[in-house]
């Protein structure tokens, strides 16, 4: 009841707050310390209520179906938190209550001055109340007997809860998705300024105000997203970071949308210019967010992604589609409404060689490169099919390209007018050295000419921004932040062109103890070895050891297969070597067991049959219960021998033996025989099986084995089949990535600063020439 | 440059941009079909269906392959050879989706992708089973 109630106030005081707001802006000023009020009221209840369903997963109560259906006693400490948002429910709550924090914060911003405050949470507050408008419909807060009204009865509390897929327990599940929804809440400021400022018909200082969110947004997404990608790479074993997958795409969109808007407010800060572009990127940036969801959540997708949906129902869908059309309604309305003010601004050509025309390329390129990720994703809504990977990639390819030369050139262009010697001079060691480097690459083994072109760029880039940051830090400033994130981003597009378009790969079959060579490796399956994972009590799992050895070197990778009971079927992870050129990648692909005769070797027989095995021919004569009685107890407990009474002839010599199998609580062992004469060949019983035609009569199964052929092995002992793969430079990747978020969260802090400052002396925009 | 050439380039590069975009597109999208239409078309197709279970299914260690039977919405059976080896959940999949074309009477799939709601729903029949290990 608890958690329900506190939603129904969040819900309810979102609105009160929202209508508050906005009769304030409308010139009732006495209501807004009403909507300062109310919009505490709803971020404490939304913060209680997500307390509360931490409390009751921490303790356990599977009388709450959302616990039930996630949690379970099993689980340790962090993944068990993260049960919190593993369903739909809980990750709504999550957006909420990520949502509902942030808004403190920028509450407490916007009520310090002339800040736009009752428009920026009008807009706030109404994306809280769809929010928690959703999570009335789809409460994590229902009993299992509400839940299952037909089946359950009241009152009914589950001893045990069913548990985390256990192909979410593992360490990023505890960071990823918060990450994602940190950047996706976050989002929803800048598209407040931007609507609060078109509200308010002033169209200069938002900019200042969303520069720091947006950056917050774009390093927390752009970060969040590819951690995504280093779980599905390092421990769900999908053998690449990314796959163009519709659920990887729809965060991607937002996030490339946001970077475009980073640099054209930039643009606006230094020129004023695209004071438009600026508001639609920042609107966009939000609806795609919201995009994204409906695709991700409503099912919709259900056929062309990866990852598991589930129909969230049609008052949810429509829900969906309400919040979706509502904002998008808010936009298009408030732009209309502006048309007139905002077709006035049209500023000064400015040249061609400026920073301001190589950041619009820029921006154009990222839109175009959404736009494509956008039309393909898109696709499956329009009609009955998808798109393959291979669209993404080569319609991005030139995009990269683009993005990375001009992204390196504009570096020394300035705003207005760049003197042509100087940059020259000042473009040349980063070109030299980039020309060295692509030498270096093509004698390594780059070879495809598009490729040669885009590692060029992405050299350039790189060396040019390192060339700035070394000079910004010998000049004891600390505005580095962008040209880092750009040093990140060329060497995540290099670690691309390495891991993506070099890498190797071969299927191995590893058979116990016998060495496979392999991109000059040598790999070795030495054993499994079981092991119990603390968050996962019912399964056991086992490590299949390869020890891999090149130039007396060697070390042990260690594969994991394991039976899920949860998922009733066999799950995989990789285990991958880190080397400085490369990453060595073993996915397990299955397991044989040993077998001791191939299928050529089986013979069924029913009694007095007889058959010709090449040279030898075998009659079956009959079963030898022993002294056990068929079918009696002895049989039924599953201790027992049984043998098959033979009668073999090799041409010359003809004996009577008889091969046994020997059951030990169901586990068979076989006991072979060979004849005197001819010891050359082993005779098993392989079982014995009861065959209900009209005949009647049981079969005994023989193998018959010639002793030769195992020395030349056709005997097979367990084998495990791995996919082993090398990834050039798959380092590099990781690291742009750590480096990008880097330059993201040291641009934050200029920007913040550079907010503070600006309410002393606003900020001089220079005229272009 | 006057500002019509400059206007003249960016509309000619968007125009490349969205012509390729284009061709790309037409080149790689792939529809939903059923395996009788499958069986017609050269090129890669979707095929959405259902696991026959009581048919042979095995992975081949030497091939990397894996090999099923798969019902389609109309009932039509083909055999399915996948490039790799069975799937995630495949056990528990209500549905399966294989991506490839035809081949010799087969289907051979470059994947498959496996949907399995009602075990992440949960039903009444589960609230009242799960006991402790």
């Amino acid at each position: 009841m608890l958690g329900k109630l506190l939603i129904y106030v969040a819900f309810i005081s979102s609105i009160i707050s929202m209508l508050s707001f906005f009769m304030t802006h409308l010139g009732k000023k006495e209501l807004m310390k009403y909507g300062r009020i109310f919009y505490h009221i709803t971020s404490v209840s939304v913060i209680c209520a997500s307390i509360f369903l931490l409390y009751l997963i921490l303790s356990h109560q599977f009388q709450y179906a959302y616990v039930w259906s996630e949690s379970n006693t099993e689980l340790q400490l962090p993944l068990l938190i993260s049960t919190f948002y593993a369903g739909q429910e809980g990750s709504f709550l999550l957006w909420t209550l990520f949502t509902a924090i942030i808004g403190i914060f920028l509450l407490n911003y916007v009520s310090k001055g002339d800040r736009l405050e009752p428009q920026v949470m009008a807009v706030y507050n109404l994306v809280l109340a769809f929010l928690t408008l959703i999570l009335i419909l789809k409460t994590p807060f229902n009993y299992v007997w509400e839940a299952f009204p037909k089946e359950v009865e009241m009152g009914f509390i589950p001893p045990e809860g069913r548990g985390l897929n256990p192909l979410l327990q593992n360490f990023w599940m505890s960071i990823h998705p918060p990450t994602l929804f940190i950047g996706f809440s976050s989002l929803a400021v800048p598209f407040a300024f931007a609507i609060a400022t078109l509200m308010k018909n002033k169209y200069n200082e938002w900019i200042t105000f969303s520069l720091p969110w947006l950056l917050f947004s774009g390093g927390v997404l752009g970060v969040g997203i590819m951690m995504g990608g280093y779980w599905a790479y390092g421990v769900l074993g999908w053998g690449g970071y990314w796959g163009w997958d519709p659920v990887e795409n729809s965060s991607l969109i937002p996030w490339i949308i946001t970077v475009a808007a980073i640099h054209t407010m930039l643009v606006q800060k230094k020129t004023g210019g695209y004071k438009k572009t600026n508001l639609i990127l920042s609107i966009l940036a939000f609806l795609l967010v919201l995009y994204s969801t409906f695709l991700t959540r409503s099912g919709i997708l259900g056929n062309s992604s990866v990852h598991s949906f589930v129909d969230p129902g049609a008052i949810v869908y429509l829900v969906l589609v309400l919040f979706i059309s509502s904002f998008v309604i808010i936009a298009v309305l408030a732009i209309i409404l502006r048309l007139k003010e905002l077709r006035a601004f049209r500023k000064e050509q400015s040249g061609f060689f400026t920073k301001e025309t190589f950041i619009f390329i820029g921006a154009l390129a990222l839109c175009a490169s959404a736009l494509v990720v956008t039309v393909g994703t898109s696709w499956p809504l329009i009609s009955k099919g998808t798109v393959e990977p291979e669209f993404y990639n080569r319609m991005n390819l030139p995009v990269a390209i683009i993005l990375m030369l001009f992204m390196g050139l504009s570096i020394f262009l300035e705003w207005t007018h760049t003197e042509k010697n100087k940059f020259l001079m000042n473009i040349s060691l980063p070109v030299i050295l980039s020309v060295a480097g692509l030498i270096i690459l093509i004698f390594i083994g780059l070879r495809d000419p598009i490729f040669i072109i885009l590692t060029f760029v992405s050299l350039f880039a790189f060396f040019i921004n390192l060339l700035i940051v070394i000079r910004i830090i010998k000049s004891k400033k600390s505005t580095f932040g962008g040209a880092l994130a750009h040093i990140g981003i060329a060497m995540f597009f290099l670690g691309i062109i390495g891991s993506g378009k070099y890498s190797e790969e071969v299927n191995l079959n590893l058979e116990l103890n016998k060495p496979v060579e392999a991109f000059n490796y040598k790999f070795t399956y030495v054993g499994a070895e079981p092991f119990m994972d603390a968050n996962n009590k019912s399964d056991t799992m086992y490590h299949f050891n390869v020890k891999v050895e090149k130039d007396n070197k060697e070390m042990m990778l260690s594969p994991i297969m394991y039976y899920s009971k949860f998922s009733n079927g066999v799950l995989k992870n990789p285990d991958i070597a880190n080397f400085v050129s490369k990453d060595l990648y073993i996915s397990p692909m299955g397991y044989e067991e040993p077998k001791l005769f191939s299928d050529n070797q089986v013979y069924e027989l029913k009694k007095n049959d007889k058959i010709q095995a090449g040279e030898l021919s075998i009659e079956f004569l009959d079963f030898d219960f022993g002294n056990i009685q068929k079918g009696g107890p002895e049989m039924a407990s599953g201790n027992y021998t049984i043998g098959a009474k033979l009668k073999v002839t090799d041409g010359k010599n003809s004996e009577f033996i008889t091969p046994k199998l020997k059951y030990e609580n169901g586990e068979p062992t076989y006991i072979p025989e060979t004849m005197n004469s001819n010891p050359v060949y082993e005779f098993y019983f392989k079982n014995m099986s009861v065959k209900n035609d009209n005949e009647g009569g049981s079969v005994a199964t023989i193998a018959v084995v010639n002793l030769n052929d195992i020395k030349n092995g056709s005997r097979k002992d367990e084998t495990l089949i791995a996919s082993v793969s090398v990834k050039p430079f798959i380092w590099v990747l990781w690291t742009g990535v750590m480096i990008l978020g880097l330059g993201f969260f040291i641009s934050i802090i200029r920007r913040r600063k550079e907010l503070l400052k600006k309410n002393k002396n606003p900020e001089k925009i220079i005229k272009p020439k | 440059m006057s500002k019509k050439i400059k206007i003249s380039i960016a509309l000619l590069i968007i125009l490349v941009f969205i012509v390729v975009g284009f061709m790309t597109f037409m080149e790689n999208k792939i529809e939903y079909v059923d395996f009788k239409e499958a069986q017609k078309r050269m090129k890669t197709v979707e095929v959405k269906g259902v696991w026959v279970k009581d048919k042979e299914s095995k992975y081949d260690g030497a091939a990397n392959t894996f090999t099923f039977y798969m019902k389609d919405d109309n009932n039509t059976e083909m055999k399915v050879i996948l490039d790799g080896a069975k799937p995630n959940n495949f056990d528990v999949a209500e549905m399966v989706v294989a991506k490839g074309k035809v081949k010799d009477g087969d289907f051979m799939a470059k994947d498959i992708l496996t949907k399995c709601p009602s075990k992440y729903e949960g039903t009444g029949q589960q609230v009242k089973s799960t006991n402790k290990n």
